[in-house]
């Protein structure tokens, strides 16, 4: 299949590259790179945390959401940035690998779901007049992004629990 | 040396043991001590982000803090409880994580713990005096940059025990 060679042929590239290398061949850098990802995920969590707490109506009550999200939005993008940045360099370390982990591809299809999942429906509502969106659409929205995003974090825990033998993905890749 | 006794005395419970011995048991605390990392965290970071003034700026402290401050107890609670379960799955390890990670971790927890009593008997005290103006005083930055460092070198050492401990 297209996808499939498209996406392994990347992840070898990845391997291979520069960074992937050097990461990998450095005792330190990984580590370093992790922390990155962790800061991250403290900020880039606790913003979404606060939008969905606020519209559970659990916390924030005394401001509007659409003046917390634009309060927050800054932190939220520039975490995101980080989290991708910084998860992106990991997997290079071990892209090919990562290709056969199932951990890491559910992770993956979180990420894409909860990211179109933000940027637009949640963005919709988080900025609507509040006095125009239905109650129960609202704790929708909220529980349907903490449920997405929990399953980026869950995966991502993940990852590091699931082994899978290099070998057995690249073996497919071998001529 | 009592201490030592009392590690592995830990360690020989029927709970070490089943957590040393289950499957399930330790990916899922430490997923929810990982996780948490939001909840704690990251209130602690937008709340000391406050504190310097480039954050949530249009509300007052106090109310920021009020806001904050079950959230950032609960999550405490659960990172401080998930914390010491993970430690009683192999307490001989832990301790003795060389480099000693664990004993860093702990120390600077104290250390951020001493930061927030500082804040809360000198500076926080006074916060209705300061909270509505656009510049948060010094001592206020300071608990901050404190606060702000302790965390993430405590999230560090963190991460690292999971590197010094021995392979399962």
């Amino acid at each position: 299949m297209w996808l499939r060679d498209a996406l392994l042929t990347f992840c070898r590239w990845c391997n291979g590259s520069f960074f992937g290398h050097g990461i990998r061949d450095s005792v330190w850098l990984f580590p370093f790179v992790e922390i990155f990802h962790l800061i991250g995920l403290g900020i880039l969590g606790g913003t979404i945390l606060m939008l969905n707490l606020r519209l559970l109506r659990l916390a924030f009550r005394t401001e509007e959401t659409a003046r917390l999200a634009r309060d927050v939005q800054p932190w939220m993008l520039s975490s995101l940035a980080v989290m991708l940045i910084s998860g992106f360099l990991l997997f290079s370390t071990e892209a090919v690998k990562m290709y056969g982990n199932w951990a890491f591809r559910t992770k993956m299809s979180f990420l894409l779901l909860a990211i179109i999942f933000t940027f637009t429906i949640h963005r919709k509502v988080v900025a609507a007049d509040e006095s125009r969106v239905k109650a129960g659409w609202r704790v929708s929205v909220a529980l349907i992004s903490l449920l997405l995003w929990s399953g980026v974090g869950l995966g991502g825990r993940a990852i590091g629990y699931v082994t899978t033998s290099a070998s057995s993905v690249t073996g497919a890749l071998l001529p | 040396m009592w201490f030592e006794n009392f590690l592995q005395w830990l360690a020989n419970t029927p709970f070490s043991m089943w957590m040393r011995g289950s499957v399930w048991a330790e990916p899922i605390v430490e997923s929810i001590h990982v996780l948490t990392l939001t909840l704690f965290l990251g209130f602690a970071i937008l709340l000391d982000m406050r504190l310097l003034g480039v954050c949530l700026v249009r509300k007052r402290v106090s109310e920021v803090l009020a806001q904050f401050n079950p959230w950032l107890f609960g999550g405490f609670a659960i990172m401080v409880v998930t914390g010491i379960l993970l430690f009683c799955g192999d307490p001989v390890s832990f301790y003795h994580t060389e480099p000693p990670f664990f004993k860093a971790k702990m120390i600077m927890l104290v250390l951020a713990g001493i930061n927030v009593l500082i804040f809360n008997v000198s500076i926080g005290r006074k916060v209705a005096d300061w909270d509505a103006a656009t510049s948060t005083p010094p001592a206020a930055k300071v608990a901050a940059v404190c606060s702000l460092v302790l965390w993430i070198l405590i999230v560090a050492a963190g991460r690292a025990i999971a590197y010094a401990l021995p392979p399962p």
